[in-house]
């Protein structure tokens, strides 16, 4: 019974492929938040009054928030 | 406003915080506590008076160089689902407290790179701590508007007090047990609250100056624009700033992860795992909320003011100028928020290193080996406690002698470069199971030597000889040693070329030492154990290989010195529980020793544990061969434990069906003593009437009168014929029950049959006053075994007789056809049939309680027989309590 | 005086077997055929013995013995179990409960008497 148990608790979490996603997602920010990616929005001008480097992380930051939010609610037992 | 009200409102929101950190520590497991919000919020420690002054003064002065400290985090919470939960699991399976015990646990507890994690840490966060008090210090006097930073004596700083109150706490709520790997839910929460609050003030401070000093961010954006230089502030001034930017983010990245602090709340205050499922997207939203207003509040500054000197206060002195006293007093208390949850966690989490990794172990362990049982407890707390003060003293002291020089920014990134050391030993030594400990603490060593030499050395130098020569000639004006720019690489910012260089070194040094030397067996055994936790969680306390002596007895004294007595004995017990181990096994095994060391680790550190057990323990030497390869058996015996779990559970399923059938199997035993039982006994009361009347015809001849010697002779007679009776009833039961009887069916009117019943019977009824009322007397041509339906309405009538009324005794009986069935109903007016007995009516011997008459005139077989013979025709016999007064007996059988 | 016994018993063709050798060697005998009517007619009669069967409608024969014990006037009275169940569980409960004898059907008439009689000497 006790070695039941340990294989419940083995199976909570996620998913290896679902983890995944989120390891895709942390380095997709590390490329496109430096060299050279982050030069693509090197520019000047204002997007709603932010520069539009600002808006650009911003913007890919919450993206990012919206997309792992989507992924835990579904694949996180 | 006035330097007393002020000092009033702090000290009512530092009792209000201490109000919430007691409330919830008395309701440590309330679900308001332990909660992923809780968690996520206890994260935001990470943005301290750095963040809420700091950001403002960086974005005014240098743009965007703020950002990069919330953007590693960012691209490190995704990852967390892997890397921290991995974390979370080792540290909860070995009860690690710190940053310290958690790299020391992974190259085989060793002592000295725990003392050395220490001490980086604390040469680390001591300044950061006086930063802190600065910005308390700072802002206090903005609000007061009076000039006390300068006070010459120490006693009229309020700094001084507030610092002390920090301490108070923490010492309160952060050292009520030993064991430090114990949440501290009390301190947590007020953290949680904090980092609400925090964000709440800046982020209104945020809508304040964009939307009412000015007119919304474009407005602002505007008007910024016109500036010159503005370009700098909003983007990329060519590839160095890339690469500035780069390693700022890297550093960030590792913070997040080896700060003390964020160790302390993400991995020993966390309560459950699933906790993650939360922070790591609200986390990341935390910081963008509370990043969004940087800008704007750092320009509306710019703006008002057309300079930028004193901008990491901007966020204050706005609404003060502005008139707006109150909504001050509210940034104010955002930015001592920040400041007390980052002093507290931070203190909280260096002293517990401090006790556990440094003086417990090089200090202590002889003196609570000697000393009485009672005091151990008391002295570990204490050196927490002392070890706190000390903290916030040193700080308060740096803070006193340095701070004047050093903006919140550099010391806070030095701060980061020098804890970024841990970082080669730590994630490497994570999935790198041949990092050694020789390689972590000779990495260590010489990456702080370089952080020191490439960003103290000169801030130290500067402070003292007042010139800049070192900086800008390098040490005995060797060009290519400058430390800002070593080797010729000068387009880094310091910060960024000393995380660079030290780095660098560090990893060097550790990959390269922990290769050329062949690990140690233990050291190899932990670093398994880390590395592959996957493999071995299951295994809990068989992870560790250990051969040698060890007596229980002795480790169990060794545990009651820490734990004391009660707790002790509860965890053996729980031990020899969960093992399945006699409670007096002499010898411990492996299992045990790893078990203690466990126990100790969270009251006095993971090395202290390991050397005090070894003290008591005769260990063999194990070649690191036969360590993989035991390990390796560990392994796959998990995996054939899986298969075998699965066929226990089969044959758990197996005896389950086998106790089943043995219990039917007694059951029927039981039912065939009874039996036995009940026919003995009905069997010896009519040999009894006849042996004692014959006796007494025999013995009484003489004077017996003739009229009493004819009754004699008749109950003779009465019961002979009841004991015949019975002889037959029983062997036609065993043949109509052991299917051995055979039926005589033949089509023929069941009216006729019930009649031949009725005649025989009526006389038997109105010798009880009883009538008898048919309601049907139609012909039904029916197949059907004659004898055996005149057994079974006799059988019926009789019991009916049996139970009815006394005095208007009335049987009814009825007939009808259905459209398979012929169904017959025999009604009595007596007592209905007790709810126990309605269901064994039909069996064998069984007898109501509730008979009027005085024996039962049939065997007690009589209904069973019955049911058997309508059981024979493929019917169905049942018995059932009128609404009213009454029961009915009835049954049917099939119309072929 | 006549000692007074009591039979219990629920087949009235041993009674009568019984009745008549107790009236033969000059006992007082009353009859019941159930627990409930021996306990009335103790109350009555309060007698010297109470030859008990186990096994009867309604209030069995221990029930009965327990009721006996359980009043202070029946202090004197005797109590003999005369029962066709005869396993030594039954007999050691009977005599457990305070019977003075326990025995079993069938039975020899004289042998009861004299078991009886052996009470009173």
């Amino acid at each position: 019974m006790l070695f039941h148990c340990r294989f419940l608790l083995f199976l909570s979490g996620m998913k290896k492929r679902h983890e995944q996603k989120l390891v895709i997602i942390s380095l997709g920010l590390f490329f496109i938040f430096n060299v050279p990616l982050i030069f693509m929005f090197n520019h000047l001008g204002s997007i709603f009054g932010f520069p539009i480097l600002y808006f650009a992380i911003f913007f890919i930051w919450l993206l990012s928030i919206v997309a792992t939010y989507f992924i835990l609610k579904r694949y996180y037992e | 406003m006035s330097n007393l009200v002020l000092v009033i409102i702090i000290l009512c929101y530092l009792a209000f915080l201490f109000g919430i950190a007691f409330l919830a520590d008395r309701k440590s497991k309330s679900k308001w506590v332990n909660n992923p919000y809780v968690y996520t919020l206890s994260l935001g420690v990470y943005c301290t008076a750095w963040t809420y002054y700091g950001s403002v003064g960086i974005a005014a002065n240098d743009g965007l160089n703020f950002l990069p400290i919330y953007l590693g985090p960012v691209i490190a919470l995704p990852l967390w689902i892997v890397i921290m939960r991995k974390i979370i699991r080792i540290s909860k399976q070995n009860k690690i407290s710190s940053i310290a015990d958690f790299i020391s646990l992974r190259y085989g507890n060793n002592r000295f790179l725990g003392a050395l994690i220490t001490i980086v840490c604390v040469i680390g966060i001591v300044p950061y701590i006086a930063l802190q008090l600065k910005a308390i210090s700072e802002t206090f006097e903005i609000m007061t508007v009076q000039s006390s930073r300068q006070s010459t004596h120490i006693l009229s700083d309020s700094t001084f007090y507030i610092a002390i109150l920090l301490a108070v706490f923490a010492t309160f709520f952060g050292t009520q047990k030993t064991d430090a790997s114990e949440n501290h839910r009390g301190i947590i929460a007020s953290v949680a609250v904090e980092s609400i609050l925090k964000l709440f003030f800046f982020l209104i401070i945020g809508v304040y100056v964009t939307f009412y000093i000015y007119d919304g961010t474009g407005d602002i954006f505007s008007q910024m624009s016109k500036r010159e230089n503005f370009e700098t502030l909003v983007s990329f001034n060519g590839l160095e700033d890339g690469f500035n930017w780069l390693f700022m983010i890297m550093l960030s990245f590792t913070a997040i992860f080896l700060l003390p602090r964020q160790f302390q709340v993400a991995v020993v205050e966390n309560t459950r795992e699933k906790h993650l499922k939360k922070a790591i997207w609200l986390f990341p939203l935390y910081l963008l909320l509370f990043n969004v207003f940087v800008i704007f509040v750092a320009w509306g500054g710019t703006l008002t003011f057309d300079d930028t000197t004193n901008a990491e206060y901007f966020a204050l002195i706005l609404p003060l100028v502005n008139g707006h006293n109150f909504l001050a007093l509210l940034v104010f208390l955002g930015g001592f928020s920040a400041v007390i949850s980052m002093v507290v966690i931070s203190t909280l989490a260096l002293s517990t290193m401090v006790s556990n990794n440094l003086v417990i172990p090089y200090g202590f362990l002889d003196k609570f080996l000697t000393g009485p049982l009672e005091k151990n407890d008391f002295y570990i707390k204490t050196i927490r406690r002392v070890a706190i003060s000390l903290i916030i003293v040193a700080a308060y002291l740096f803070y006193v002698t340095f701070s004047v020089e050093l903006s919140l920014y550099s010391i806070g990134l030095i701060s980061f470069v020098i804890i970024a050391q841990l970082a080669p030993s730590f994630f490497i030594g994570l999935y790198w199971n041949r990092g050694a400990a020789k390689g972590a603490i000779l990495g260590i060593i010489g990456g702080f030597s370089v952080t020191f030499y490439t960003i103290i050395l000169p801030l130290i130098s500067q402070i003292y000889t007042g010139s800049e020569t070192f900086v800008n000639e390098g040490p005995f004006g060797i060009n290519m040693l400058k430390p800002y720019s070593l080797f010729g690489i000068d387009f880094l910012s310091a910060p960024a070329h000393a995380f660079f260089w030290s780095l660098f070194v560090n990893m060097f040094i550790y990959f390269s030492v922990s290769l050329s030397f062949k690990g140690n067996y233990r050291e190899r055994n932990y670093a398994e154990v880390v590395v592959n936790s996957q493999n071995f969680k299951d295994l809990q306390d068989g992870t560790l290989v250990w051969k040698g002596e060890a007596y229980v007895a002795d480790i169990r004294n060794m545990l009651v010195k820490f734990l004391g007595i009660a707790r002790t004995e509860r965890a053996l017990q729980l031990f020899f529980k969960k093992y399945d181990i006699p409670p007096d096994t002499q010898m411990a095994d492996a299992r045990l020793i790893n078990f203690s060391e466990k126990l100790l680790t969270g009251s006095i550190g993971g090395a202290s544990a390991k050397i005090l057990i070894a003290s008591v323990v005769k260990e063999e030497e194990i070649s690191l061969v036969e360590v993989l390869k035991i390990l390796e058996e560990s392994k796959s015996t998990m995996a054939s434990n899986k298969a075998l779990t699965q066929k226990s559970l089969a044959l758990a399923k197996l005896s389950d069906q086998l106790k089943e059938m043995n219990e039917t199997l007694i059951k029927k035993d039981q039912q065939k003593d009874e039996f036995l039982d009940t026919v003995s006994h009905e069997l010896k009361t009519p040999v009894t009437g006849i042996r004692a009347a014959t006796e007494l015809l025999i013995e009484e001849a003489d004077d017996m009168p003739a009229p009493v010697k004819k009754q004699f002779l008749e109950n003779i007679l009465s019961d002979s014929d009841r004991l015949s009776r019975l002889i037959n009833h029983i062997l036609d039961f065993e043949k109509l029950s052991t299917g051995r009887a055979e039926l005589n069916i033949k089509r023929q009117d069941f009216n006729e049959t019930l009649n031949t019943v009725l005649r025989s019977i009526r006389q038997i009824a109105s010798n009880h006053q009883i009538t008898i009322k048919r309601l049907n007397i139609e012909s039904i041509e029916i197949a059907y075994d004659e004898d055996r339906m005149l057994q079974v309405l006799t059988n019926l009538l009789s019991n009916a007789i049996k139970f009815c009324d006394n005095e208007n005794g009335l049987i009814t009986v009825d007939y009808n056809l259905t459209i398979d069935y012929l169904k017959v109903y025999i009604f009595n007016n007596g007592n209905p049939i007790p709810a126990e007995d309605i269901d064994f009516i039909f069996d064998k011997f069984y007898q109501s309680k509730n008979q009027n008459t005085v024996k039962p005139i049939g065997s007690g077989l009589g209904l069973a027989i019955s049911k058997q013979i309508i059981l024979k025709h493929n019917g169905k016999i049942w018995a059932k309590n009128d609404k009213n007064q009454g029961v009915t007996f009835g049954f049917q059988i099939p119309f072929v | 005086m006549k000692r007074k016994i009591l039979i219990v018993d629920d087949e009235p063709n041993i009674v009568m077997s019984l009745e008549y050798a107790f009236k033969k060697n000059d006992f007082e005998v009353y009859i019941a055929r159930d627990g409930n009517e021996a306990i009335q007619i103790i109350q009555d009669i309060i007698p010297d013995i109470v030859l008990l069967d186990v096994m009867m409608p309604n209030v069995d024969g221990f029930q009965t013995l327990a009721y006996i014990k359980g009043q202070h006037d029946l202090k004197a009275t005797k109590v003999v179990f005369l029962s066709a169940k005869n396993k030594t569980t039954d007999i050691e409960k009977g005599l457990a409960q305070g019977a003075e004898k326990y025995l079993t059907k069938p039975f020899s008439v004289k042998k009861i008497v004299g078991e009886i009689n052996e009470l009173f000497d």
